[in-house]
């Protein structure tokens, strides 16, 4: 067995923590994230005709559709930085959630009239500016989520690391869908899609390497 | 009131910076892990296995929450690090047992250690008896090679996969649970 000196070094090095709680842990994120959409917001970046479609469905959806799923994934992250709690059940819940967005985005594409063709519908050329720009909003709550990871023990880094990236990506797209100009259902259920994955995947690798101790 | 209700109200201490109790605390965990990892691991590498732990359990105290019960904790962090463990023996897989280690009790070490047995039983046998020899009884790469007919670069891969699959297995079930 390791000898009594591994134990007085350990009980010598011993300071009063500060627990890492759910409540406190989602609490750090929320502030991330209110700090950055007030910035985004006080920076004029709200599309100038926000108070007319904010009455769309194409607009709730650009916006409830990740703000759940992003609320989930902090919530499935948070809660598996104890090692005794898994991401696992939160990741079924954001499987779920991501379903029944993006089956939303399919009736909004079926209720649209289509009067033009489906490229000049689809946009790649802003289409992938746009994936950038989500990608780069996501950037502060990946940051607050891999810091996270890091200071807690989650059991299982792997599900903690897809729950935190799947989560900041959404909070990105979230933020940006208030300047986010385009509402044909098309382009949204396209782009934001392959916004939020890109992001994920990479939030994904960063906060996995992170989250092993 | 049961010793894993007396462990979080001694971990809960060691939270606020108790030394006196958090040594208990550290003392009785070390016996406590060293029965964990001695039905789970091969001798040799028990002793690191249990202050790999004790670290982390000092590491990541702050991540115990006092209002649910210290042994799912306790149990999940030794696991983590059962697995780490298992995934650090199958990339070194050319790593000798000390030979001291090896003979000193190996036999009943190997006999207690019921867990890996039945981790082992889900190998294939080629897997199964290089395991067995190398990590468990000490013989070397080539020894084992000569007294199971395999070559030494296949006995190496069936340590390797064979330990992966180990730590696979043990990963699997926690997550199902």
């Amino acid at each position: 067995m390791p000898s009594d000196a591994l134990i007085e070094k350990l009980v010598g090095d011993l300071r009063p923590v500060r627990r890492l709680s759910v409540p406190r842990g989602l609490a750090i994120l929320a502030v991330v994230g209110a700090g950055e959409l007030a910035v985004w917001l006080a920076c004029g970046m709200v599309r100038p005709d926000f108070a007319r479609t904010a009455v769309w469905p194409t607009t709730w959806w650009k916006l409830a559709g990740p703000a759940l799923v992003a609320l989930a994934g902090a919530a499935a992250m948070v809660r598996s930085l104890s090692p005794d709690r898994s991401a696992r059940p939160g990741l079924r819940v954001m499987a779920g959630l991501i379903g029944v967005v993006l089956a939303a985005a399919l009736l909004l594409v079926a209720l649209t009239p289509a009067d033009t063709l489906l490229l000049q519908r689809i946009d790649p050329g802003y289409g992938i500016v746009c994936v950038a720009r989500m990608a780069a909003l996501s950037v502060p709550m990946l940051v607050a989520t891999a810091l996270l990871a890091r200071d807690g023990a989650p059991a299982d880094p792997d599900a903690t690391a897809l729950a935190g990236g799947v989560g900041s990506a959404c909070w990105g797209a979230f933020v940006f869908a208030f300047a986010c100009p385009i509402d044909d259902p098309v382009y949204l259920g396209i782009w934001y899609a392959i916004g939020c994955l890109v992001t994920a995947l990479g939030g994904r690798c960063l906060i996995g390497r992170l989250a092993r101790w | 009131m049961s010793g894993d209700d007396e462990w979080g109200r001694l971990m809960a201490a060691g939270q606020d910076g108790h030394g006196g109790a958090y040594r208990r605390l550290l003392e009785e965990l070390r016996r406590w892990l060293f029965g964990f990892f001695v039905r789970r691991l091969p001798p040799g590498v028990i002793d690191d296995a249990v202050q790999d732990t004790l670290i982390a359990i000092h590491e990541k105290r702050h991540t115990y929450d006092r209002d649910r019960p210290f042994k799912p904790w306790l149990v999940a962090v030794a696991r983590y690090k059962w697995i780490d463990r298992l995934r650090s023996l199958s990339r070194t897989p050319t790593e000798l047992l000390d030979e001291e280690v090896a003979v000193e009790g190996h036999e009943s070490a190997v006999m207690s250690a019921t867990v890996l047995d039945q981790l082992l039983s889900e190998l294939k046998p080629a897997q199964q008896t290089v395991i067995r020899l190398v990590k468990l009884e000490g013989y070397s790469i080539e020894e084992a090679s000569a007294r199971t007919g395999q070559s030494s670069s296949l006995v190496k891969v069936n340590i390797h996969r064979g330990l992966a699959r180990m730590a696979a297995l043990v990963e699997r079930h926690a997550h199902a649970e």
